[in-house]
């Protein structure tokens, strides 16, 4: 078995439980009674109305779900779909949305506890809210500690719940009355524009099959069972909720239904009081029911917990928000910093708004729906600019009428909700778009394929389109990463400042990584203990780079990286941080070290990105050589000298050594050469003669010189040091050597000029 | 080899399972077992499945973590070997990890903690020293940064 699919431990019945586990806590033990309240008998066909609104989006989810199982759900298909300022958004609005959820489910916990136990009041607290901030503090803790639910606890509360329920169901089918269920005004004493209010009331009792989604990268076989799951939980939750709450009014007439523990009242009333020579069993069967609905809340607030910190992850993996947050406690492996500051806002939201428990309820819906009608456009997206990584296995029947139902559904709903839900929502959106502008936009570096759809179809698109499109765009890859691999603090100024004048050319940004080599043979022993040393070192050398490069005016990163494998790791390090320059000393050939010489040669052979070499210590930019001879090198060679001339004013020398006789066919090379690479102000010098030898002696007079590698692992050999290069050894003047990767284009390979 | 003192009987330091929880741990954990020279070291990272519910960590973090430690492990031993298991009880994945790369003893520094914490997390140590059938060396706490 692979190690992907021994990560994979959750069955159909697992994903289900989670799924109906969330739901069922709040649809029947909390919500009934303030919903029947409303609308009277009528509210069943609320609940229903609510089951279909989740149906609707449960397809597009299992679409979207099976085509990326990944950690995140709704934020991450968002993000990927709609490009980072929709996935802020999303990811702020999935994340609010559960701790409105939780601190409602506290509520409703809070509401049962205080049925079994006295809670006091205090200050502006009433019981309820004390029993909800006890609930809501165990739950983070529990899930900050990760302190083991026995395996598949979470599928045996919610067999006992149902369990619990199917008794009630049959008790209460006895019970039940027709002429209760009616009551004295009708089926709709508030007529049947309050089926659609009372629905946005109760759907968060739909909530749950979305985590379904945030989980699906434990799920066993995500293609067939993430759909299952899914569409089965809502549509059982919905039945269940049809016929739970239907006996309930038929059991206690609708206007006396408790609002706060419908459920405990409604077994009272349901049970016979005793049966044959035992008491006391309409109490017991309230007893019974209360605690059912402790379970019930607690599982939905601890599910929604783990939800957010699921998020938070995958909104950190794309840089919306910084992965300070998604820290790993050290002693728990939780991540505690998530679970702590959703913690923190769940208590908010019970202390402040926890004695209203629809805004709780609606709040919760409202950015829930957001979320779905965001994903719902997604889905479109994504079916329209045919990705091919998109690729899911369960497709939504009748698209694209589903999709579209599913977002116009979502947002229709949201305008049932009050203005004090919408108005908190609005804020929590507004908030996400700030954010990605002030904070993610120059981090993330996720475009999303609708942006990448538009990029590519500029022409036959509306300019407004267009623009709109650049506007919100992510800057965090507007520009390429030039990582610069320091090692030693004489060269320091010098890379970084050829690095910070590329990045400001190139509108992109300074990666500086400190590479700390620890040779094998000799400083095993310090290399951890010395860590402090190392560390004050790296800062103290980064620190310099940070100055040198805020004199560009460009973004630096810095990054200290340990390793054993010198050059190696500079390659590594390359290729993880997606670098697209990479500038170093000539003085890393040191790295070398003799180790592993034909994985350096494969490495080398196959770079990852453009390197530069600088051999020299002191930069004193005024004017710099570039020789050429064309090649995809020499193209690098005369973007670094633009990049130097227009950022720190150097005047840029171009060279052609050609044999005697050829000066003017050479000079029309040159000239053209030059204005291809838009340095035609450049002066042109042609030369005839031994090509090392010229460089040599013109180069002397120059400040730097930008060689171009004349042949592909040029680089590689020169690290191994199988290859002196004489005019890196013998001038003085400092020299640049640059090497682009020809592998990715075989065509310049074969035919371009070597 | 460090097998002056007998020759004949195996070399308990022949092949060290290193289980690591993190990146801190890992340097700790590999530094404290440095100074005994073992021949060959495997690192091992547990990541805690639920079984039936979500874990409490996503998966794709836990590997991330994962790889950080055997980074850590690899500054000491840079030749160190790697496992990842996936399991709910910790401790029989290391026995079980033992066992498949036939170590020849499993090391390990207790995280420490107070009593409570020891019984929330299912104290570790108690049942990797009762229950293996391999020598567990419990390494020093010496200079570790905790």
């Amino acid at each position: 078995m692979s190690d992907e699919e021994l990560a994979k431990d959750l069955g159909l019945v697992s994903a289900m439980t989670i799924g109906i586990g969330t739901m069922i806590g709040a649809g029947i033990f909390v919500l009934p009674g303030v919903a029947a309240n409303a609308a009277g008998p009528i509210v069943v066909v609320s609940f229903v109305v609510g089951g279909l609104i989740a149906m609707v989006n449960a397809l597009s989810v299992s679409e979207l779900g099976t085509a990326m199982p990944k950690a995140g759900g709704g934020y991450y298909y968002i993000n990927k779909s709609l490009g980072p300022l929709f996935g802020s958004i999303a990811g702020m609005g999935d994340w609010m949305g559960l701790a409105f959820a939780s601190a409602f489910y506290c509520i409703g916990f809070g509401q049962y506890l205080a049925v079994f136990v006295p809670l006091p009041e205090v200050a502006f607290l009433n019981p309820i809210q004390i029993g909800a901030l006890i609930a809501g503090a165990i739950f983070v803790a529990v899930n900050y500690i990760g302190a083991k639910e026995t395996g598949g606890v979470q599928t045996v509360i919610v067999f006992i719940l149902l369990s619990i329920l199917t008794v009630f169901a049959v008790a209460g089918f006895f019970a039940f009355d027709y002429a209760t269920l009616v009551g004295s005004d009708g089926l709709a004493p508030f007529g049947t524009g309050a089926i659609l209010p009372a629905t946005a009331l109760v759907f968060v009792s739909f909530l749950g099959y979305a985590k379904i989604a945030t989980v699906a990268e434990e799920l066993k076989n995500p293609g067939r069972n993430l759909p299952i799951a899914i569409i089965g939980s809502v549509g059982i939750v919905t039945v269940i909720y049809a016929i739970l709450v239907s006996m309930m009014l038929g059991v206690v007439p609708w206007p006396d239904l408790s609002q706060d523990a419908p459920v405990a009242q409604a077994a009272q009333v349901a049970f016979p009081e005793s049966i044959g020579p035992i008491g006391g069993v309409a109490a017991g069967a309230a007893a019974i029911m209360t605690v059912g609905a402790l379970l019930a809340t607690a599982s939905s607030a601890n599910a929604s917990i783990l939800a957010s910190a699921r998020i938070n992850f995958a909104m950190g993996r794309d840089k919306i928000v910084t992965n300070w947050l998604n820290e790993i406690h050290p002693n728990y492996a939780t991540p505690y910093r998530s679970i702590l500051v959703t913690g923190g806002l769940i208590i908010v939201f019970i202390v402040f708004l926890g004695r209203d428990i629809e805004v709780l309820a609606k709040a919760a819906s409202v950015l829930h729906l957001i979320v779905y009608a965001l994903m719902n456009v997604g889905l479109i997206v994504f079916r329209e600019a045919d990705v091919p990584e998109y690729d899911p296995d369960f497709t939504v029947p009748l698209y694209p009428i589903t999709p579209i139902l599913g977002a116009v559904l979502s947002l229709g709903l949201v305008a049932f909700m009050d203005r004090i839900e919408i108005a908190l929502s609005a804020g929590f959106v507004l908030v996400a778009v700030a954010w990605y502008f002030v904070y993610a936009r120059g981090k993330t570096t996720q475009q999303g394929v609708l942006s990448d759809y538009i990029g590519n179809r500029e022409e036959q698109l509306p300019d407004q389109v267009v623009n709109a499109a650049d506007a919100v765009a992510p800057n965090g890859t507007e520009g390429p990463t030039i990582m610069v691999a320091l090692a030693n603090p004489r060269t320091e100024s010098a890379l970084i400042t050829l690095a910070g004048a590329l990045a400001k050319h190139e509108g992109g940004r300074v990666l500086a990584t400190h590479i700390v080599t620890v040779p094998d043979q000799t400083a095993l022993e310090t290399a951890a203990a010395d860590r402090g040393q190392i560390d004050a070192t790296s800062e103290s050398l980064l620190d310099a780079a940070k100055a040198d490069a805020e004199a560009f005016d460009v973004p630096i990163e810095t990054k200290t990286i340990l390793s054993h494998r010198g050059i190696e790791e500079v390659f590594d390090a390359a290729r993880t941080n997606d670098a697209d320059t990479v500038v170093m000393g000539y003085g890393g050939t040191q790295f070398a070290s003799g180790r592993a010489e034909g994985t350096l040669d494969e490495l080398a052979h196959d770079l990852p990105c453009d390197f530069l070499v600088l051999d020299g210590q002191d930069l004193d930019l005024s004017d710099v050589l570039v020789p050429t001879a064309g090649g995809l090198s020499s193209d690098l060679s005369a973007e670094v000298a633009k990049a130097l001339q227009e950022t720190v004013d150097v005047a840029v020398d171009l060279l052609h050594v050609v044999d005697p006789g050829a000066e003017e066919s050479g000079r029309t090379f040159l000239r053209e050469w030059a204005a291809e690479h838009d340095l035609a102000d450049a002066e042109i010098r042609i030369e005839t003669g031994d090509i090392e030898r010229t460089i040599e002696r013109i180069g002397r007079d120059y400040s730097l010189v930008i060689v171009g590698a004349t042949e592909r692992g040029l680089l590689s050999r020169i690290v191994r040091g199988s290859l002196v290069f004489d005019v890196i050894e013998t001038l003085d003047t400092p020299v640049l050597l640059t090497e682009r990767p020809s592998s990715r284009s075989l065509r310049e390979r074969l035919f371009g000029r070597e | 080899m460090n097998s002056s003192t007998n020759e004949t009987t195996t070399d308990i330091l022949a092949h060290v399972l290193l289980p690591v929880g993190n990146e801190d741990d890992a340097l700790a954990t590999a530094t404290a077992l440095e100074p005994y020279e073992p021949e060959q070291v495997t690192a091992l990272h547990v990541v805690e499945k639920g079984e039936g519910v979500p874990d409490k960590t996503p998966v794709e973090q836990s590997e991330e973590l994962a790889a950080e430690s055997y980074a850590a492990v690899r500054t000491v031993f840079p030749d160190a070997d790697d496992r990842t298991a996936y399991a709910r009880d910790v401790v029989e994945a290391i026995f079980d990890a033992a066992e498949e790369v036939g170590a020849s003893a499993i090391a390990y520094r207790s995280r420490g903690g107070g009593r409570l914490m020891q019984f929330l997390s299912g104290d570790l140590s108690l049942k990797l020293v009762t229950n293996a059938e391999v020598p567990v060396i419990a390494l020093p706490q010496a200079d570790s940064k905790e």
